[in-house]
């Protein structure tokens, strides 16, 4: 038994450190990529990376992305759109970007974001386009 | 598993997942009792790289296939996809264990450990939907390494 509780120590230990280390490195890109720019719309979007060989954006993603209603939704092939890609930093799929009006990346999530998460931060987007409208008025 | 339009069986992915996680959990905490259901480590090992090569020999799959999907145990979840990343990670998910079966006498502890990660991985997917392999698959056609889509 003595084999099997340090084999349990070391797949904890690798799994909380991998999980540390993703943890790191999405709040890294995450902070590179917001602001990045990409085409000004009239209301908030959402750009969507995917690829041909990625089963969650089809499973969990897309569905997700189905129940926002009407929306616009720029969905781009991460592999084959390399250079946007890297722009916001795409380092897992799926990964969406909740985008401003004037083009401006205000959310990134790296890796399946729920409907409710991107409900939530369409609407802090048209509240930051808002005030911006008020303040130029 | 899949057809030509590019449809794969979510179902089977599953039960396949279910199948590794079982296995391995078996020889981890059995072997504590019986030694000898190490031995079920090389046995999942073989059976992972032989479905990996000749999906009409994957196990698990074909256990879904013959007996889980007609009797209406498990009901089939066709989604489009392509299984070259899915293949991929059960052939990844297949040399470790056989790294693991190789070091399973020397260094016991890095055998079993490296056995139970490939058990904790195909337990995120089953439970999460998340597949590492298909990440690696992923990075490697990014990188040009594979030819991924």
């Amino acid at each position: 038994m003595n084999a099997q509780l340090w084999a349990v120590v070391a797949v904890g230990t690798v799994v909380l450190a991998v999980a540390c280390l993703e943890l790191v490195r999405s709040r890294h890109a995450r902070a590179l990529a917001v602001g990045a720019p990409a085409a000004p719309a009239s209301e908030p979007y959402i750009i969507y990376f995917t690829g041909e060989n990625c089963a969650m954006c089809r499973t969990h993603q897309e569905p997700a992305l189905a129940k926002l209603g009407s929306l616009r939704i720029d969905k781009v092939d991460a592999v084959a759109e390399r250079e946007l890609a890297d722009r916001f930093h795409v380092y897992t799929l799926p990964t969406t970007v909740v985008m401003s009006p004037d083009g401006r990346a205000l959310h990134v999530n790296y890796g399946y974001a729920p409907a409710p998460k991107l409900e939530r931060q369409l609407a802090e987007a048209r509240e930051v386009s808002a005030l911006r409208v008020t303040a130029t008025a | 598993m899949s057809s030509p339009q590019g449809v794969v069986d979510h179902s089977a992915l599953k039960v396949n997942q279910t199948g590794i996680v079982a296995t391995v959990l078996v020889a981890f905490l059995g072997s504590a009792l019986y030694r000898p259901l190490l031995l079920l480590i090389p046995l999942l090992a073989i059976v992972l790289l032989v479905g990996t090569f000749a999906p009409q020999l994957a196990l698990f799959k074909q256990f879904y296939f013959k007996v889980l999907k007609p009797s209406g145990i498990v009901k089939p979840r066709p989604v489009k996809d392509r299984p070259e990343p899915h293949n991929f990670a059960q052939g990844l998910g297949g040399v470790f264990l056989a790294v693991s079966s190789v070091l399973l006498l020397p260094v016991p502890v890095l055998g079993l450990a490296l056995a139970l990660l490939v058990a904790v991985l195909a337990f995120v997917n089953l439970a999460f939907g998340y597949c590492l392999g298909c990440q690696i698959y992923y990075q490697l056609g990014r990188r040009g390494l594979i030819k991924a889509s």
